[in-house]
C-alpha cells in the first residue's frame, strides 16, 4: 500500500499510515487514481474561522472577563489578538506547503516528527472537545434566556440539561447529514456580522458621549496589570478557531491564497469585533455588575443601549453564534480524529464512513460522547481554559516546527505563502503561546498536562514504531 | 477526435445502457465516476474506503465503451459539489459535449434541437461526426418566434447534414414554448442532442433544460458545450 522506504512502520494492530504521492493543484488534489475536488471558498473558510470564534468572545465571555480585569478586559482581547496573530502567520505558511486535512497535528507530525505529532494530534481530539463543550454551555445559557425573553423562566437550573439535548442533537445530525450547513454557516456569519455591525456602531456612538447620556467612567484597571494577563489567558478560547480553518484545508481552493487569506482575516476580524464589544459593554456597566449578569452579560448590554429590541437582537444572536461555534467544532474534531487515524495513531475504524449517510460516524461519536460528558460538569472556565490550553501547546509546536523546517528546508517544503517577520514571528509565537499558558488557573494546567501524558503513553503503547516525519502522503 | 464526457455517480450504482457505447463509438469518451460527499466527510476519507471499489466500476464501464468500438478513458473524482466537479473535468479533458445517460437500446434516429446559445454549426459537425457512417437518421428541429428566418437557418443546417449522406428530416415549431415543443418532438426517437444553455433565472429555478429533458424523454441527451478550447475558436 504505501511506500515504505523512508517513513511508515506499524501500530501494535500491523496498520501503516496511508501515505501516497499526491499532486496539488488549486482546485483540486490527484492521487494516483483519483482526485478530490477542492470546494471551499474564501467565504467559505473565513465563515469557519470566525463562526467557530465569534460565538465565545463576543457573546460569552464579555461579562466574565470585565469581572475579572474591569475595562481592561479590552487589552486581554488585544493580547489574546496578537498571540493569535504571532502563530496564526506561521500556520498559514505552514498550510500553504502542506494543504491537507489535519491541520495543525499535520505540520507538526510531518516537521517534527511522531511524538510531538501524536501528543498534538491527540491533544487536539480533547481540545476540541473541551472547546465543543464550552460553546454549548454558552449556548445552554443563551437558550435559558431566550425562554426568559419570551416570558418561560425557567431559571439557570436548565443550562445543562438543554446544552446536552443540543449537544447530542447536533451530533446526531452531523452523522445523519446536513445537506446545506455550509450554505447555512455562511449566512448565519453574515447575520451575525449585521447584529453586531448595528451593536456596535450605536453603542460606540453612545459610549464616547456622542449620544446619549454620558456615562462616568470606571478606573481603566482596577485590579492591576496581573488579572489582565489571566484574563488573557482565560478568554483565548475565542481565538481557537483560525486553527479550525487549518483542518480543512485539503478542501480549500486555490490554497495558496485563501488559506493564508482565511486565517490571518479571521483573527483580524474577530479581534477588532471582541475589543469593540469589551469598550461597549464596559462602557454600558461597571465590571462588578457585568460579572453579576454572568454569561449572558450582553443581553443587558444589548438591553441598556436599544432596548427590548437590542435583549431581543443579542439573546437571539447569542443563540445563533453558540450554535454555530458547536456545530463547526464538532466538524473539525472529526477531521482531526480521521487525520491520526489515517496515520495509524489510532484504530483505523475510527475514520469509518457509513453507507447509509456517508458520514464517519465512528469519529463523530468519538467527538459528541466526550463532548456530553464534559458538559455535564457546566464548569465554563475550566473547559475554557483547558481547551485553549492543549491548543496552545499546538500553537506554540506550530512555531517550532516553523522554525526547524526553515532552517533546512526539506525538498518538498515549497509554501505559496512566507510569513514576514521570520524568525521574529515563530519565536515570538511560540514564547507567547508557552507564556500564556502559565497563566491559567493551577487547575486547568493540570488537567492539560495529564492529557498530554495519557497521549504520550498511548503512542508509547500503541504507535511507537510509526514514523511520520517528512512524510507526506 | 471529439470528446464526450460521461459523469456518472459511480458508487451510487449509476450506470449506462447498452445503447449508449454504441452511440459514442466514434467518439472519444471520458467516464467520469464522481462521488458526492456531504460535508462533515472529508474526501480524502472516502478515497482511502471506496477508491477501490469505484475503480473497479469505471474499468468496467471503459471496457463496454471500448468493446463498442469506442476509445475510453476514466476519471474518478471525490467531491463536495457535483456540478464543479463536472464543470472542472469537461474542461480538463476538452470535452465537446457530455451525457444524461437515461435508457436507451440500439439508437436508429436522433432528435438534433437548434434552439439555443450553441453555434448551429458546431451542434452539425457534432452530429455528422457522431454519426459517421452509420445508419442513423435525424429529425432537426427549431423552436423560433421569427418564421422565415428560422426556415433559412433550418435549411442550411439540413443541407449540411445531408451533404455527408445522413437522412434529416426539418421540423420548424413556430410561437411554441421551446421546452414543449421539444418534448412533444421526442418521441419515435432514441436519444436527444441538444446546445448547452447560458445560466438563466429559469435554469436557477427549475434546474438545467437538459435535466428536465433528459429526466421526461428516458433517453439518452447529448449536450454540446460551447467553444471554450482557445486553439479551436478560429
Amino acid at each position: 500500500m504505501s511506500d515504505q522506504s523512508s517513513v511508515g512502520g506499524a501500530n501494535i494492530e500491523g496498520d501503516t499510515p496511508q501515505i501516497e504521492p499526491t499532486v496539488e493543484t488549486d482546485e483540486a488534489t490527484i492521487t494516483d487514481d483519483a482526485e478530490l475536488e477542492r470546494t471551499l471558498g474564501l467565504t467559505g473558510g473565513l465563515a469557519i474561522g470566525i463562526g467557530t470564534m465569534i460565538g465565545a468572545g463576543i457573546f460569552v465571555f464579555p461579562g466574565l472577563a470585565a469581572g475579572r480585569a474591569g475595562p481592561a478586559a479590552a487589552g486581554s482581547f488585544a493580547i489574546g489578538a496578537l498571540v493569535a496573530l504571532l502563530v496564526a502567520l506561521p500556520a498559514s505558511e505552514l498550510a500553504t506547503a502542506m494543504p491537507k486535512s489535519g491541520g495543525g497535528y499535520y505540520y507538526i507530525s510531518r516537521g517534527l516528527g511522531t511524538l510531538p505529532g501524536a501528543v498534538v494530534g491527540l491533544s487536539l481530539w480533547f481540545g476540541l472537545v473541551f472547546a465543543t463543550a464550552f460553546y454549548l454551555v454558552g449556548f445552554g445559557y443563551y437558550a435559558v434566556d431566550t425562554l426568559a425573553e419570551l416570558g418561560i423562566a425557567v431559571g439557570d437550573d436548565l443550562v445543562i440539561p438543554l446544552a446536552l439535548l443540543f449537544g447530542a442533537g447536533f451530533t446526531v445530525l452531523n452523522i445523519t447529514g446536513t445537506e446545506n450547513a455550509a450554505k447555512l454557516q455562511n449566512g448565519i456569519v453574515a447575520l451575525l456580522l449585521s447584529i453586531l455591525a448595528v451593536f456596535l456602531g450605536y453603542g460606540g456612538l453612545d459610549a464616547v458621549g456622542l449620544i446619549g447620556d454620558p456615562s462616568t467612567p470606571e478606573q481603566f484597571a482596577p485590579f492591576g496589570a496581573m488579572p489582565v494577563l489571566t484574563t488573557a489567558a482565560l478568554v483565548f478560547t475565542s481565538y481557537l478557531g483560525f486553527a479550525q480553518v487549518a483542518t480543512v484545508a485539503g478542501e480549500m481552493k486555490d490554497p495558496g491564497r485563501n488559506l493564508p487569506l482565511a486565517m490571518v482575516g479571521s483573527v483580524l476580524i474577530v479581534g477588532v469585533l471582541y475589543v469593540a464589544t469589551i469598550f461597549v459593554a464596559t462602557s454600558a456597566f461597571g465590571g462588578d455588575r457585568l460579572a453579576e449578569l454572568g454569561e449572558t452579560a450582553m443581553v443587558e448590554v444589548g438591553r441598556h443601549y436599544l432596548g427590548a429590541a437590542g435583549a431581543v437582537a443579542i439573546v437571539f444572536g447569542g443563540l445563533l453564534a453558540t450554535m454555530s461555534s458547536a456545530n463547526a467544532s464538532v466538524l473539525s474534531t472529526s477531521r482531526a480524529i480521521y487525520a491520526v487515524s489515517k496515520d495509524a495513531l489510532l484504530p483505523r475504524r475510527a475514520s469509518h464512513i457509513n453507507l447509509r449517510y456517508g458520514t464517519p460516524h465512528i469519529a463523530l461519536g468519538m467527538a459528541g460522547g466526550p463532548i456530553l460528558a464534559l458538559v455535564a460538569t457546566g464548569r465554563v472556565e475550566l473547559l475554557a481554559e483547558v481547551a485553549s490550553f492543549l491548543h496552545l501547546v499546538m500553537y506554540g509546536l506550530i512555531c517550532v516546527a516553523l522554525l526547524v523546517l526553515r532552517r533546512d528546508e526539506p525538498e518538498w517544503y515549497d509554501p505559496d505563502f512566507r510569513a514576514p517577520g521570520y524568525p521574529v514571528v515563530p519565536i515570538l509565537g511560540a514564547l507567547a503561546s508557552f507564556a500564556l499558558i502559565g497563566f491559567m488557573q493551577r487547575t486547568s494546567q493540570l488537567i492539560g498536562i495529564a492529557i498530554m501524558i495519557a497521549t504520550t503513553g498511548w503512542y508509547a503503547y500503541y504507535a511507537r514504531d510509526v514514523t511520520l516525519k517528512g512524510a507526506l502522503q | 477526435m471529439t470528446r464526450v464526457l460521461v459523469p456518472l455517480a459511480i458508487l451510487e450504482g449509476e450506470s449506462v445502457s447498452t445503447g449508449l457505447p454504441t452511440l459514442l463509438a466514434t467518439m472519444d469518451v471520458t467516464v467520469l465516476g464522481y462521488h458526492v460527499l456531504p460535508e462533515q466527510t472529508p474526501p480524502d476519507q472516502a478515497r482511502l474506503q471506496y477508491e477501490d471499489r469505484a475503480t473497479e466500476a469505471l474499468v468496467d464501464l471503459e471496457a463496454a465503451f471500448d468493446a463498442a468500438g469506442g476509445s475510453a478513458d476514466h476519471r474518478l473524482v471525490f467531491t463536495h459539489d457535483r456540478d464543479r466537479t463536472v464543470e472542472r473535468i469537461a474542461d480538463d479533458t476538452a470535452a465537446d459535449a457530455y451525457a444524461i445517460t437515461g435508457t436507451t437500446g440500439p439508437v436508429d434516429r436522433l432528435l438534433v434541437t437548434l434552439t439555443g446559445d450553441v453555434a448551429v454549426d458546431r451542434l452539425t459537425s457534432f452530429v455528422t461526426e457522431l454519426i459517421g457512417d452509420r445508419e442513423i437518421g435525424v429529425t432537426l428541429l427549431l423552436a423560433t418566434d421569427d418564421e422565415p428566418r428560422g426556415r433559412t437557418v433550418l435549411e442550411r443546417a439540413v443541407a449540411s447534414l445531408a451533404e455527408h449522406g445522413i437522412d434529416v428530416e426539418p421540423e420548424l415549431a413556430v410561437d411554441e414554448p421551446p421546452l414543449e415543443a421539444l418534448l412533444a418532438a421526442a418521441a419515435g426517437h432514441d436519444a436527444i442532442v441538444m446546445g448547452e444553455q447560458a445560466p438563466s433565472l429559469r435554469s436557477f429555478l427549475l434546474g438545467e433544460d437538459a435535466e428536465r429533458i433528459a429526466a421526461e424523454s428516458v433517453g439518452p441527451v447529448l449536450v454540446v458545450r460551447e467553444h471554450r478550447n482557445e486553439t479551436e475558436a478560429e
